[in-house]
């Protein structure tokens, strides 16, 4: 088990002194192999605070999380670099905003910080920078540019790259498809699947899109006012009565499916998922 | 009658690339057009051009009858309430409620009309019991709802929402899209700049960008079906309308599927 959280909260004190529990007692293991989760739950529920607990970035206020066998509570010093630091490489972060992690000169200097940090040499690298900033769909003239002269969408794909170019054994990533076009989307979606199934990696996904939910995830983690009130699978997610108070909505294929078997009368064999599972349930219907 | 006109637009950022190229825009009073296209099509800039944040290297903008320049910059941005991409370039106060205040105080807003006003929009997006806390306090989403607020109390003739809702959750999405119908049955002209092609049904029409210039422009029903372009712009058909396509080329003839898929592809 790589990262276990045992009865966490959260705690955020105001500037004008209100304190507010963003998470509340939160317990949930993720396995470092095989897991390919996202994170829902409506806006404000704590999703973000969540994510930023699992390499450390913030410590609970009460309980404590498990990062590979380091143990992170309230009493954790935040100078311990050392003991730290290695969880930052292994627990790969993208922020909500890419504009939070972008910060040098250079959209080259950005992504080989990282790496540089945990010890690579620069010329090494520079030559993962050249391999990451195409995967993320940009051509390599990105790299000598200023990180905060792109597009919103563009600023978003440099972030990803920096991530990917840590190589880390747990990708966490905060909504890293909006802002992107929808072919970005899917691109980056397929690339996180295939680190995800070729490397065995986990991937947790925060997003708002149940297509992702639906077409993509093992396991979803629902958040909602503060607490954990799903952790399972997504075709059990999507058959439960509470998704609209959870302020969710149904996937595109769900709800196709179902307008169809109503307007015709009929009945699905089994949840499409894909075109051509459709074609064979209308084929089916003549 | 038109409200904005854009003529033969023209902009870079420094001189080795044109950001846009040659843009001709027509957008009538009253009007809800989607902006769609690419990232770093030029959506965002073109937006910025609009509302003369950024000054066009060739090309004329009119907006409500007056050409944009150095002397109808102001006049023209009263016209204008813009909801930025990256709601954090939104944000100057100390306070949510310093930030709902803050396009109204330049519009001149009289104060009691502002308090009310704030008590109102805050409402409307859910944010009232946040007014007291500072804009780095809240989550992405309620970001972007505090941002939609201050542009609404403005009460602006026009409205550029620019990826407004690419945080929210799928209930606070909806509700967004139900405050722009409303603005929308107001007379308020509308521009959404969006990567959702189910928020791009609800307008009246799309404008596609593709590498800084305009590669279609018609009504949302007739560019959502065309595939061609839609693809080649990073773009996706609507389900329905994708798997219409796909029994087509199968060939597979049920036109009563065919005829239900249509109406579901089209509903609001
Ligand atoms: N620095 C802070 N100080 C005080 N409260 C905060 C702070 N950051 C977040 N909060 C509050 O904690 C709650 C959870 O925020 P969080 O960012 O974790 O939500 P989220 O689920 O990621 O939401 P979204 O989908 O909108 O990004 C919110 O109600 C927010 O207002
Ligand atoms: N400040 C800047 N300086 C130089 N180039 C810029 C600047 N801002 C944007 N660009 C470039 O201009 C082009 C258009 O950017 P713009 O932000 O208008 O795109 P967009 O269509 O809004 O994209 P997105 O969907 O990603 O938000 C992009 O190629 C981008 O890299
Ligand atoms: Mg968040
Ligand atoms: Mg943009």
């Amino acid at each position: 088990m790589a990262i276990k959280f045992n009865q966490v909260t959260y705690r955020y004190e105001s500037a004008n002194n209100d304190f507010y529990d963003a998470i509340s007692d939160i317990s949930l293991s993720i396995e470092d192999k095989g897991e390919f989760i996202t994170l829902i739950g409506e806006t404000g529920s704590g999703k973000s605070t969540l994510v930023q607990h699992m390499n450390a970035l913030i410590h609970p206020s009460e309980g404590e999380v498990l990062i590979y066998g380091i143990k992170v509570n309230k009493n954790t010093k935040k100078d311990k670099k050392e003991k730290l630091n290695p969880l930052r490489q292994k627990v790969g972060l993208v922020f909500q905003f890419p504009e939070y992690q972008l910060f040098e000169e250079t959209v080259e200097r950005d992504i080989i910080f990282g790496p540089k940090n945990f010890g690579m040499s620069e010329v090494q690298a520079k030559a993962i920078a050249k391999e990451v900033i195409v995967q993320v769909g940009l051509d390599e003239s990105y790299l000598l540019r200023s990180p905060f002269n792109l597009s919103g969408g563009e600023k978003k794909r440099v972030s990803i790259a920096g991530i990917l170019a840590m190589n880390p054994d747990i990708l966490v990533l905060d909504e890293p498809t909006s802002g992107l076009d929808p072919k970005g989307r899917d691109d980056l979606l397929n690339l996180f699947l295939s680190i995800h199934e070729k490397l065995n990696k986990t991937v947790i996904i925060i997003t708002h899109d149940m297509n992702i939910v639906y077409k993509y995830a093992k396991r979803v983690l629902v958040m909602n006012n503060s607490r954990l009130v799903f952790d399972g699978e997504p075709s059990v997610l999507f058959k439960k009565k509470n998704i609209e108070e959870w302020n969710l909505d149904l996937p595109d294929m769900l709800e196709l499916q179902y307008n169809l078997e109503n307007e015709l009368g009929i009945k699905f064999s089994k949840n499409p998922n894909n075109i051509e599972d459709f074609l064979t349930e209308i084929k089916g219907a003549k | 009658m038109s409200i904005i006109k854009i003529e033969d637009l023209t902009f870079s950022y420094n001189e080795d690339t044109e950001v846009l190229k040659n843009v001709n825009l027509e957008i009538n009073k009253g009007e809800w057009v989607s902006i769609l296209g690419h990232n770093g099509s030029g959506k965002s800039t073109l937006s910025k051009l609009i509302i003369g944040l950024l000054k066009a290297s060739s090309g004329k903008i009119t907006v409500d009858g007056e050409l944009l320049n150095y002397d109808t910059v102001h006049s023209i941005r009263r016209k204008i309430g813009i909801v930025f991409q990256n709601p954090d370039n939104q944000f100057v106060g100390v306070t949510v409620e310093d930030d709902i205040a803050f396009g109204m105080e330049n519009l001149g807003i009289e104060r009691n009309e502002m308090i009310s006003k704030i008590q109102e929009f805050s409402k409307k997006v859910n944010m009232i019991d946040y007014l007291n806390k500072a804009p780095h306090e809240l989550s992405g989403g309620q970001k972007q709802r505090v941002a939609i607020a201050g542009i609404l109390a403005m009460g602006t003739d026009i409205i550029i929402f620019d990826e407004a809702t690419s945080m929210l959750d799928p209930k606070g999405r909806d509700s967004v899209l139900s405050f722009i119908k409303e603005l929308k049955n107001q007379g308020i002209t509308i521009i959404t700049i969006t990567h959702e092609m189910k928020e791009a049904l609800y307008s009246d029409r799309i404008v596609i960008l593709k590498e800084g210039k305009v590669i279609a422009d018609g009504t949302a029903v007739d560019v959502l079906q065309d595939k061609k372009t839609l693809n080649s712009s990073n773009l996706e058909l609507l389900l329905p309308l994708k798997l219409i396509y796909h029994m087509q080329e199968q060939n597979i003839e049920n036109k009563e599927i065919e005829e239900i898929l249509w109406q579901l592809s089209l509903i609001k």
